[in-house]
């Protein structure tokens, strides 16, 4: 304790705790701001400024003619918000509809499905059996793989033609008598459904898993006692206790797909190709159309309308579940 | 005896799971090793199958795609360690200090993680350009990658850390101060050490985060000489033909780095996993 700790009594006086309290009314500490600094320097840059200046977009008229004034665009008011939402003519508007309800079913298929697997898995590897940790580790690797190579080895795996999916299913296993195409038509929504919840189960069973952990044991021998059967002790003691976890993990998961952008475009042709109707999301969708037709007013504008949905969303799950949350932790 | 043939019943299910899980890991090894004639005819399971290593070789000749690793690991290591020492000092405050804006800002800090990347995008772009123009490159430059991405990780990791910091008894601080340390020392020589796990932890949740980030790796880079692994892994894709075999191994190469950085990190990773600090 050295050269970093020569200062006198008197900055040791305002961290032991009774002291604080009092000092702090009289003298302004100046001490969390300036470790504070350096994190809210970065963020103002990036994302605060950003922000203000992106909602200022939104109500520019922003297009290829316009986009080297800047901010010095012209002022059109709401109107991109109504151009993009409603107007059928509107080149970003084309395609939101289907983007829309994609994103809709994609966030909630992935989230049930990611929730129920990683629960279910989690409760498999609650006991003792040989290799668990072996299992355990193992069973984390496909979320250790980036999205984009998820993407991008789906994207192989799909093929009609040379993809490993049609020839297990066609040839090996005869489950089919002709290969479909997985990434043209309905099918698609499948196509980047599976390899999101293959890379995001794991993770929730490992947290799923850390939770169950937590639960004593005698609570199950009690209430095998009592003549609980499986089930009962499921719904009794196991669901109670993984609900604050479940109900954190649920939001995450539904945030991160709603905005999930990685393994669409990294699936779907080469550059920023078109998914199709059913494998289109609202931020590829969103990245293509202001990147071809240089309409970053409306781009912003969307981004806007996504990020104030998100927000209410966040507010009122937190709100309802507040107490479950608070409870446990 | 039913009780047992049950529990093993369930161990097989488990065992079954895995190797379905890992299977799409396994083909991506496989395809790598494969030949290309045997890829583009979708036949590849075969019985005399003889791994190609060659795929390997040639892989970074196809595609420079040395650089784009290079360019990643410098992009990405030097934002996890900016953004884990921003981050220990801010989370330190807030988990630490009383002061007025520590609420609000601790709720700006939640707010970030709901913002889509397209609203800042542009005019981040914008002030890149502009500051470009002012004479300071940063389009297409290192700094500019790892600046962007420091701030992008920041938010999350002062998340993460701030359990841990809140998690460690204040005893320890308290006395060292009344020792006659300074707050910043006791920081530094106390608080720091004991809460290595969950530097460990963040650090490696912000290399995977980082490695994982293509959006404004595509569209904030231009050249091969900064460019990351995700735009160099698109490059197998030709006009004409996609070489799957290559593209699988650059897959499999660009899955080591995180691949080890998870494994040795692992123990600390997996506790603030649980601790339900780290987001999926």
């Amino acid at each position: 304790m050295s050269a970093l700790c020569e200062q006198g009594p008197g900055l040791a006086a305002s961290i032991a705790s009774g002291a604080r309290t009092q000092r702090r009314r009289r003298k302004f500490d100046a001490f969390p701001y300036l470790l504070l600094a350096p994190a809210a320097l970065m963020m103002l840059v990036v994302n605060l400024v950003p922000i203000v200046q992106g909602f200022r977009m939104s109500l520019l008229k922003l297009n290829q003619y316009t986009l080297s004034q800047f901010m010095d665009a012209p002022y059109i008011g709401l109107r991109n918000y109504r151009g993009v939402l409603f107007d059928t003519d509107n080149p970003v508007h084309a395609g939101m509809l289907g983007a829309l309800r994609n994103t809709a079913l994609y966030s909630l298929l992935v989230t049930v499905c990611s929730v129920a697997i990683g629960l279910g898995v989690a409760l498999l590897l609650n006991r003792d059996f040989p290799g668990k940790a072996a299992a355990r580790t193992l069973l984390m690797l496909p979320w250790v793989v980036p999205t984009y190579v998820v993407g991008t080895l789906w994207g192989f795996m799909w093929q009609r033609d040379e993809g490993i999916i049609n020839h297990v299913l066609v040839d090996v296993l005869h489950l089919m008598d002709h290969k479909p195409f997985w990434l043209i038509g309905s099918n698609t929504f499948f196509a980047i459904v599976i390899p999101t919840v293959w890379r995001a189960w794991p993770v929730l069973m490992l947290i799923f898993l850390a939770a169950l952990q937590a639960v004593p044991e005698e609570l199950y021998e009690a209430a095998r006692l009592d003549g609980a059967n499986a089930w009962q002790r499921f719904r009794n003691i196991t669901l109670p206790t993984l609900k604050p976890v479940i109900v954190i993990q649920v939001m995450f998961q539904i945030i991160d797909n709603v905005y999930s952008y990685n393994i669409v475009a990294m699936m779907f042709g080469k550059g920023a190709g078109y998914p199709g109707e059913w494998g289109d999301l609202l931020m590829p969708l969103l990245t293509r159309q202001s990147f071809s037709y240089w309409r970053f007013g409306e781009g912003a504008a969307v981004s806007f309308v996504m990020m104030a949905v998100m927000l209410v969303f966040v507010a009122v799950w937190m709100r309802t579940f507040r107490r479950s949350m608070t409870s446990e932790a | 005896m039913k009780r047992k043939w049950n529990q093993r019943a369930l161990n097989v299910l488990t065992w079954a799971i895995v190797v379905l899980t890992l299977s799409p890991v396994a083909f991506m090894v496989y395809a790598s090793l494969s030949d290309y004639n045997d890829v583009v005819t979708g036949n590849m399971l075969k019985a005399s199958f003889t791994p190609h290593w060659s795929n390997y070789r040639e892989m970074w000749v196809n595609v420079d795609f040395l650089a784009f690793l290079r360019n990643s690991l410098i992009i990405c290591g030097l934002t996890t360690l900016l953004s884990t020492l921003l981050a220990s000092l801010a989370a330190y405050a807030l988990a630490r200090f009383r002061f007025r804006g520590n609420h609000a800002f601790s709720v700006a800090v939640s707010t970030t993680q709901v913002i889509p990347g397209m609203l800042f995008f542009l005019p981040l772009y914008m002030l890149y350009i502009q500051i470009d123009d002012a004479g300071l490159p940063m389009m297409n430059t290192f700094h500019g990658m790892i600046f962007l991405y420091t701030a992008m990780f920041t938010p999350a990791s002062i998340w993460i850390m701030r359990g841990f910091f809140v998690s460690i008894p204040r005893d320890l601080e308290d006395a060292a101060v009344i020792d006659g340390c300074s707050r910043l020392g006791a920081f530094v020589r106390i608080v720091l050490p004991i809460s290595a796990p969950g530097i460990i932890a963040t650090a490696s949740f912000v290399f995977l985060l980082a490695w994982d980030e293509v959006f404004f790796a595509w569209v904030l880079t231009s050249s091969p000489d900064v460019q990351t692994v995700p735009v160099g892994l698109r490059l197998y894709m030709g006009q004409h033909a996609t070489r799957y075999d290559l593209m699988m191994a650059a897959a499999v190469v660009s899955v080591i780095p995180v691949l080890i950085t998870f494994f040795a990190s692992q123990r600390w990773f997996i506790k603030g996993l649980a601790a339900g600090a780290v987001k999926g």
